[in-house]
C-alpha cells in the first residue's frame, strides 16, 4: 500500500478477521453502532462524519482473483474492491467446487481539498475442491467473470491439522524445495513455528538449509517481537535471511500469515540431538462481552463483535507477550571419521568441485603472477580453506586471500575463490604444481581430494634486474649481489636525480621465510602489554615488601635501643657511685651487667647467657665488651685498683658502646 | 639485618623473577604452539621484495606501500631506504615521508625494541632491588642498573616513534581533498598517488588527512591503505 500524500487523510482498519465464511456487512453500516457504549459510540459518530460526504460519490466495484492459475492443494486470492458512495454489499457467488473464506478488509479514506473518498477491499481465500477450470460470476451487473484454473495434483502440501492449504507465497524463495514440516500451535491457537529441514541425519560441521516459518493468526497477534532464535547449543545457525517472505496459509478454517525465514544450520557435536526453535510475540487477548450477549442479545451479532479485529478496533482487548516454540526436531549427528582423513583438510562438509587459473600465462622474473582456486559448490563455506603453494622451488608464494560469492542468501551454495600472488624468481618455463583441496562428502560418507591440473607459465628475465636469479642462488652470493647496489645507493644519498632509472632499483633479499602473522608491534598488542605491567607489578610489589621489612626491623631496633636505655640508666648510676667510692668491683660488676643487656637484645638471647665466650667469638678478644668482661673476673678476685681518671675513661668507653659506638678499646 | 638472611632473600627474590620470565616464555610458547601453522605474512625481505616487484610493474603507490612496511619491521635497511626514496622520487614526491621520528630515530625491528626493553626493565628493578638489600657488588649492581633503564628508555622510546606510523597511510589513487566528509564537496587539493599521509579523524566513508606539506582535507577512505593493517 502506498503512503498517504501530503494533504491526504488515510485511515486503514486492521485486517478482519472472518469467520467462518463470507457475509460481512460493509463498515459504513452505521445504524448499527448507535446502541454501543458512549466510547464507541463517539467513534462511530466520527466515523460517520468522515463518511458523510462520501454519499455524493459514484459507487465503483472491481474484483481480482490471483493467481488465474493454481494446482489442487493450494489457494487463489480474491479481492473485491468498491469505492464510492451507495456501493452494495458485495458477496462472492456459489461455485460448485470452490469454497470462498473472507480472511480481510481494509478501508481507505481519503480527503482531498475537501472531498472526502472511501474505498473498502475484502480478500477472500478462493479454496478449490477439485480439479478443473471454474468461473465465477460477475459480482455486479456488467462486471466480467472471472476464471481460475485449477490444475490436478499440483503437489500443495497437505496440512497436518486438517482441511487447511497453504496459499501461493508471493514472496518465497524460488526454489525452496525443503519438505513441510510438522505444525504444532501454541496452546491459545494464536502462531506457530515451524521448522522444514531437508534431512535428519547429518555430521558435525555439516550445513543443510533450513526454513524457520513463524505462523501469526490475523487479527490475533499484534506483533513479532524478534526473529526466530535457536534454543540450545548443539547447533549453529547462519544470519538470517534479512526480510522474511511473506504468505498466506489457512489451518483449521482460519487464516495465518506465515514469515519465512531462510538459513543454514550445523551441528557443533555429535549424538542424538533435539532442536527447537522460538519466537516472541505479543497477542490480543479478547475481554468477554456480557453472557447475555451484552446489549443485543443477538448470537449473529456476537460473532460479529467477538471477531478479534473488530475488538481491537474498538479497544476490547488486552495484548500479553508470549513465546512459541516449535515442535523438537531429532537429529541424528555423526563424528566426520578420522578414518583417510586427508591431512589438508579444513573441515569443510559438502559437494563441491575446484578449479584454478592464472592471472597471466607469461610474466617477467620478478613480477607478481595471481594463482585463483576457485571452490564452489554447495556446503559449510565457512570451512573452506587452504594454503594453496608454498615452499616451491623458483617461487616466492605469499599467503592467500579469500573471498566468497554466495548465489543464495544463507551462504549455503556459491564460490570461493582463493588468490595467492606469487613471483618467479627466475626466467624459465615454470610448471606450477597442481593445488589440492579435500572435503567430506556427507552423500558418500568418504572424504574426497580433489586436484586442478598444473599450470604452465613462461617466464622471461626481468628487465633491468639480474640480481633475482643471483639472490636465489644463496647466500654467498648474496654479498656480491648487495655490493654495488650499495654504491648505488651511495651515489643516490649525494645525487638523488642520478637515481631515476628503473634499473635504480637495489636487489632483492634473500628471504629466509622467517616473519610473523602481525605487522603490528608488540607495543600495541594487549598481550604483550600485560608482560611489562606484570613485570613492573612483581617489582614494585617486592620494592614494598624490602621496604615495609626494613622499616620493620628499625622499629624493632629503636625499640630496643629505648629498653636497653631504661635498663642501664640504674647501673650507670651503680658505676659513678662505685668510681666516687673507688669500688672496682662494683663498677665493672655494673658495668659487664649493662653490657650484657645491651648484647642480649641486639644477638635476640637472655642476658644471662651473653658469655666472654660469645664475646670473644662475636667482637673478638680484644674488644671494649670482651676487655670489660676480663676486668669484671679480675677485680671480683683481686681487687684491681683503679684511679677516678681510670674509671672515667672507662665509663665513656662502655657509654659509647651501649650507644653502638666502638667495640675496640 | 643479618647478611646471611639478606642473601638468601636475594636469592629468593631473583629465583621468583627467574620463574616468572620462564613462566611468560613458556606462556608464550604455548600461546605460539597453539596457534595454526600459517605461513608467515610479514617480513622485511618479503615486503621489500615485494615492494620491488610493485615499482618494477609501474605502480609505486604500492611499492610505497610495502617499502613502508618493510621499513617498519627494518627501519635500518638501507636497501629499503634507497628504494622508497627513488621510487618517490620518480612519482614526483619528495624524498621523504611520514613522521620525522620514525625516519631518524628507529633502531631496529619493534618487537626485538620491546623485547630489549622488558629484559632492561627486569635487569633495572631487579638490580635496584639487590642494592636496596645490600647484598654487596654495588658498583656491578648499580651499572647493571644503568644498562637495564637504558634499555627500557631505548624500548620506550621505538614505541614512541612505531606509534607515530599507526595513523599513516598510503595514498593509492590520486584523491580530491574537500573540505567537509561528503560526496561531491568541493575539493580543496588532489593529493597525489603514493603519497604517505597521517590520518587525523575519520567520519562515514571519509578520513580527514594531514600531507607531506601540512595540508589537511576529507579524502575517501577507500583510496588509503594503512601502513599497519588493522
Amino acid at each position: 500500500m502506498n503512503p498517504p500524500r501530503l494533504g491526504e487523510m488515510t485511515m486503514i482498519s486492521p485486517l478482519m478477521n472472518i469467520s467462518p465464511v463470507t457475509k460481512i456487512s460493509p463498515v459504513t453500516n452505521i445504524s448499527r453502532f448507535k446502541r454501543l457504549r458512549f466510547k464507541q459510540l463517539v467513534a462511530a459518530t466520527t466515523l460517520a462524519v468522515l463518511l458523510a460526504p462520501i454519499a455524493f460519490a459514484e459507487p465503483q466495484v472491481t474484483e481480482r482473483i490471483v493467481p488465474e492459475k493454481i494446482s489442487l492443494g493450494e489457494a487463489a486470492q480474491l479481492t473485491i474492491a468498491t469505492s464510492g458512495s451507495g456501493a452494495p454489499d458485495i458477496t462472492p457467488p456459489m461455485v460448485a467446487g470452490l469454497e470462498f473464506v473472507a480472511v480481510g478488509q481494509s478501508q481507505r479514506i481519503e480527503s482531498i481539498n475537501g472531498v472526502t473518498r472511501s474505498s473498502t477491499s475484502i480478500t477472500y481465500q478462493v479454496i478449490p475442491r477439485q480439479a478443473g477450470i471454474f468461473t465465477i460470476p460477475g459480482m455486479t451487473p456488467g462486471s466480467p467473470p472471472l476464471v481460475l484454473t485449477v490444475n490436478p495434483g499440483g503437489g500443495g502440501s497437505a496440512t497436518p491439522s486438517g482441511g487447511s492449504a497453504p496459499s501461493p507465497a508471493p514472496n518465497a524463495a524460488a526454489g525452496s524445495q525443503l519438505p513441510g514440516g510438522s505444525t504444532r500451535l501454541a496452546a491459545d491457537g494464536s502462531a506457530f513455528v515451524r521448522l522444514r529441514l531437508p534431512k535428519h541425519q547429518l555430521y558435525v560441521g555439516e550445513a543443510i538449509p533450513v526454513d524457520i516459518q513463524v505462523g501469526t493468526r490475523d487479527g490475533v497477534v499484534a506483533s513479532l517481537n524478534g526473529p526466530p532464535m535457536l534454543n540450545g547449543d548443539a547447533f549453529t545457525l547462519e544470519k538470517l535471511s534479512s526480510q522474511p517472505d511473506r504468505s498466506q496459509e489457512i489451518i483449521d478454517g482460519k487464516p495465518f500469515t506465515v514469515f519465512t525465514w531462510h538459513s543454514a544450520l550445523a551441528a557443533v557435536k555429535p549424538g542424538d540431538l533435539s532442536l527447537t526453535m522460538e519466537t516472541p510475540l505479543t497477542v490480543r487477548i479478547r475481554r468477554a462481552l456480557p453472557p447475555d450477549g451484552g446489549l443485543f442479545g443477538n448470537a449473529g451479532l456476537d460473532d460479529l463483535f467477538n471477531d478479534p479485529a473488530f475488538q481491537n478496533f474498538f479497544g476490547a482487548s488486552t495484548e500479553k507477550e508470549i513465546t512459541v516454540a516449535s515442535t523438537p526436531a531429532e537429529f541424528k549427528v555423526l563424528e566426520l571419521p578420522a578414518l583417510d582423513r586427508p591431512a589438508e583438510f579444513s573441515g569443510a562438509v559438502g559437494h563441491f568441485t575446484v578449479s584454478s587459473e592464472l592471472s597471466d600465462n607469461k610474466a617477467a622474473a620478478g613480477d607478481p603472477v595471481t594463482l585463483r582456486l576457485h571452490v564452489s559448490g554447495t556446503g559449510n563455506f565457512d570451512r573452506v580453506n587452504t594454503r594453496m603453494l608454498h615452499d616451491v622451488d623458483h617461487w616466492k608464494t605469499y599467503a592467500p586471500t579469500a573471498k566468497f560469492k554466495p548465489d543464495d542468501e544463507i551462504g549455503y551454495r556459491g564460490e570461493k575463490t582463493f588468490e595467492q600472488p606469487i613471483i618467479a624468481t627466475q626466467p624459465g618455463t615454470e610448471v606450477l604444481p597442481a593445488l589440492e583441496f579435500s572435503w567430506f562428502d556427507p552423500t558418500t560418507g568418504h572424504y574426497v581430494q580433489a586436484r586442478t591440473s598444473p599450470l604452465t607459465v613462461a617466464i622471461t628475465p626481468a628487465a633491468a634486474d639480474t640480481s633475482l636469479a643471483s639472490a636465489a642462488a644463496g647466500a654467498s652470493n648474496s654479498t656480491t649481489a648487495i655490493t654495488p647496489a650499495t654504491n648505488s645507493a651511495a651515489n643516490s644519498a649525494t645525487n638523488p636525480s642520478a637515481n631515476t632509472a628503473p634499473d635504480a632499483l637495489r636487489p632483492d633479499h634473500v628471504d629466509s621465510g622467517r616473519g610473523s602473522d602481525s605487522l603490528r608491534p608488540h607495543y600495541f598488542q594487549p598481550p604483550y602489554l600485560a608482560i611489562p605491567s606484570a613485570l613492573l607489578v612483581a617489582l614494585f610489589g617486592a620494592w614494598f615488601g624490602v621496604h615495609r621489612r626494613e622499616q620493620r626491623a628499625r622499629d624493632l631496633e629503636s625499640a630496643a635501643r629505648r629498653n636497653d636505655s631504661l635498663q642501664t640508666e640504674p647501673l650507670l648510676k651503680l658505676m659513678d657511685e662505685a668510681s666516687v667510692r673507688g669500688d672496682s668491683e662494683l663498677f665493672f660488676r655494673s658495668a659487664r651487667t649493662a653490657l650484657q643487656r645491651n648484647l642480649a637484645s641486639k644477638w635476640l638471647k637472655p642476658p644471662d647467657s651473653v658469655s666472654l665466650e660469645d664475646v670473644d667469638a662475636r667482637l673478638g678478644a680484644g674488644s671494649v665488651v670482651a676487655r670489660v668482661f676480663k676486668l669484671a673476673d679480675e677485680a671480683a678476685y683481686s681487687g684491681l685498683k683503679l684511679s677516678s681518671s681510670d674509671f672515667q675513661r672507662w665509663k665513656q668507653l662502655i657509654i659509647r658502646q651501649i650507644s653502638g659506638g666502638e667495640t675496640v678499646a | 639485618m643479618n647478611k646471611s638472611v639478606i642473601n638468601k632473600r636475594a636469592g629468593i627474590m631473583a629465583m621468583a623473577f627467574a620463574v616468572l620470565g620462564c613462566a611468560l616464555g613458556i606462556g608464550r610458547a604455548r600461546a605460539a604452539a597453539d596457534q595454526p601453522q600459517t605461513p608467515p605474512v610479514y617480513s622485511a625481505p618479503a615486503l621489500y621484495n615485494l615492494g620491488n616487484s610493485y615499482a618494477r610493474a609501474g605502480k609505486p603507490a604500492l611499492a610505497v606501500l610495502n617499502y613502508e612496511r618493510a621499513r617498519v619491521l627494518a627501519p635500518m635497511d638501507p636497501d629499503i631506504q634507497a628504494n622508497l626514496r627513488h621510487v618517490r622520487e620518480t612519482a614526483g614526491l619528495p624524498a621523504e615521508s611520514g613522521h620525522w621520528l620514525k625516519q631518524h630515530s628507529r633502531l631496529a625491528n619493534p618487537d626485538t625494541m620491546y623485547w630489549l626493553g622488558v629484559i632492561g626493565l627486569a635487569l633495572a628493578g631487579v638490580s635496584l632491588l639487590l642494592r636496596r638489600l645490600k647484598v654487596g657488588h654495588r658498583s656491578a649492581l648499580a651499572a647493571t642498573a644503568s644498562v637495564g633503564l637504558l634499555l627500557t628508555a631505548l624500548g620506550l622510546w621505538d614505541s614512541v616513534a612505531t606509534a607515530a606510523i599507526l595513523d599513516e597511510s598510503v595514498v593509492m589513487q590520486p584523491s580530491p581533498a574537500s573540505a567537509s566528509p561528503i560526496a561531491g564537496a568541493e575539493p580543496l587539493f588532489t593529493v597525489p598517488q603514493a603519497e604517505v599521509v597521517s590520518v587525523r579523524d575519520e567520519h562515514g566513508e571519509f578520513s580527514l588527512i594531514r600531507d607531506s606539506s601540512g595540508r589537511e582535507g576529507w579524502v575517501a577512505r577507500g583510496n588509503l591503505t594503512p601502513i599497519m593493517p588493522r
